[in-house]
């Protein structure tokens, strides 16, 4: 049995048409390319797109459930124009009660937060142009252990 | 006249800057246009090996700017085509030993009196790119479809775009393998391009007879049965501002080729 499976094998192999025989290697090196060259365009390092990454993890967390592990953050260029892409798994958006609760537990007022988030959007698509002073990134930490507390409650 | 001027860069060494100088100065030049090649590598001269020239040259460009001969004195008229000349590198000297202001001026003298002036610059992006960039107002961008070699045609690019007296760049991507393309293996000029977002003047196959072509120190759009001559005489078409299509490089070879074609192609009906 063995050696005509071995047989079927390697005729199928001859027969299959090559793009199924290839690893997608190329795929690979053009997303890896793609994003190597905004960052080099962009001056925007790993470190701190990581840390967009989570400070919007945590703004986008008030309102909806998402899966993190899944969250996207991409930069994609059509054209001339260079826009940061973000792709949000939803699992489930919370309800008003819930997002008062965890906007008082965060000691945000409602209305100022919204234009917070507004402002936000709109950087995201626009140019990329991030400085992150050191201040925020305190601010950020902080974020972080509030929502740990929430969620600690809940 | 006031001929064009257009440098040939790549930022990575080794992609082919100076091969397509050569085959495109040298199809440009068949086509009856007067053509001078100026080789900017200082220090690390080849374009005279590529054009069988190496034992023609007196005067370099240093001996130019230090005035040691004149221009005309130095340039060597190609052995097959009376309209190519070279001005060759120095290659006991380094990139220091030129400014971007002599060859600037070297550039404006030249293009009086020829209708191409092709500068083949030297990788990286320090003085002797800013050198071989100065007196240039167009550029050809040489990349292959690797990683490395787009990467550093990116840095090129935006180099070339801060660059006032450059008024069009072009891509030109050289060893392109259709069988790994094929197989996903290599990017494909579309990737390229759309990485790169910059217009093509060029795709040129990797093609075995560059080595000999080389070695005998003959370009090889001299060869009008090799498919990468073919390549180099559209760009120098293009560059004329003719609109030629593109090579097909996936036709596939062969019979063993087409009959997996066939079945791969039955395979997908089923």
């Amino acid at each position: 049995m063995g050696l005509f499976s071995d047989i079927y094998n390697t005729v199928a192999k001859f027969f299959r048409p090559q793009e199924e025989q290839g690893d997608a290697s190329k795929s690979v090196a053009a997303s890896r390319l793609k994003l190597v060259l905004m960052q080099d365009r962009t001056n925007l390092t790993p470190k701190i797109l990581e840390q967009m990454r989570g400070e919007l993890i945590d703004l986008l967390s008030r309102y909806v459930e998402l899966d993190k592990e899944l969250l996207e953050l991409d930069f994609q260029q059509e054209g001339e124009q260079v826009a940061l892409m973000l792709s949000i798994p939803v699992i489930r958006a919370k309800d008003e009660e819930e997002i008062e609760a965890t906007l008082a537990a965060e000691g945000i007022n409602e209305e100022a937060e919204a234009e917070g988030t507004a402002e936000e959007a709109c950087e995201a698509d626009a140019e990329v142009q991030t400085v992150t002073t050191p201040e925020e990134m305190t601010a950020s930490k902080k974020d972080d252990e509030i929502k740990e507390e929430c969620q600690s409650e809940a | 006249m006031t001929g064009r001027v257009i440098v040939i860069t790549s930022g990575k060494g080794g992609v082919g800057k100076t091969t397509t100088s050569a085959n495109i100065g040298t199809a440009l030049a068949k086509a009856g246009y007067k053509v001078v090649l100026i080789d900017t590598d200082l220090g690390l001269r080849n374009l005279d090996l590529l054009l069988g020239l190496e034992n023609r040259i007196v005067y370099t460009i240093v001996d130019v700017i230090e005035e040691r001969c004149k221009l005309k004195q130095a340039l060597v008229k190609d052995k097959k085509n009376p309209n190519l000349s070279l001005l060759a590198a120095a290659q006991t000297r380094d990139k220091t030993a030129v400014n971007a202001e002599q060859l600037k001026s070297i550039c404006d003298t030249l293009k009086e009196e020829n209708d191409f002036v092709l500068v083949d610059c030297p990788a990286g992006i320090e003085q002797g790119f800013q050198n071989a960039v100065a007196g240039a107002s167009e550029a050809i961008v040489v990349t292959t479809p690797e990683m490395s070699a787009i990467r550093d045609a990116d840095r090129i690019i935006g180099l070339l775009e801060a660059k006032e007296e450059i008024t069009s760049y072009k891509l030109l991507l050289n060893r392109v393998r259709p069988s790994l393309i094929k197989s996903n293996e290599m990017m494909s000029v579309d990737d390229v391009v759309e990485i790169l977002s910059c217009p093509l003047v060029g795709i040129i196959p990797e093609d075995t007879g560059i080595i000999t072509s080389t070695n005998k120190g003959e370009p090889i759009v001299n060869d009008e049965a090799a498919l990468a001559g073919k390549a180099y005489r559209n760009v120098a078409q293009r560059i004329l501002g003719e609109e030629v299509p593109f090579l097909d490089l996936d036709e596939p070879k062969g019979f063993m080729a087409k009959i997996k074609n066939a079945f791969a192609k039955l395979k997908a009906k089923v």
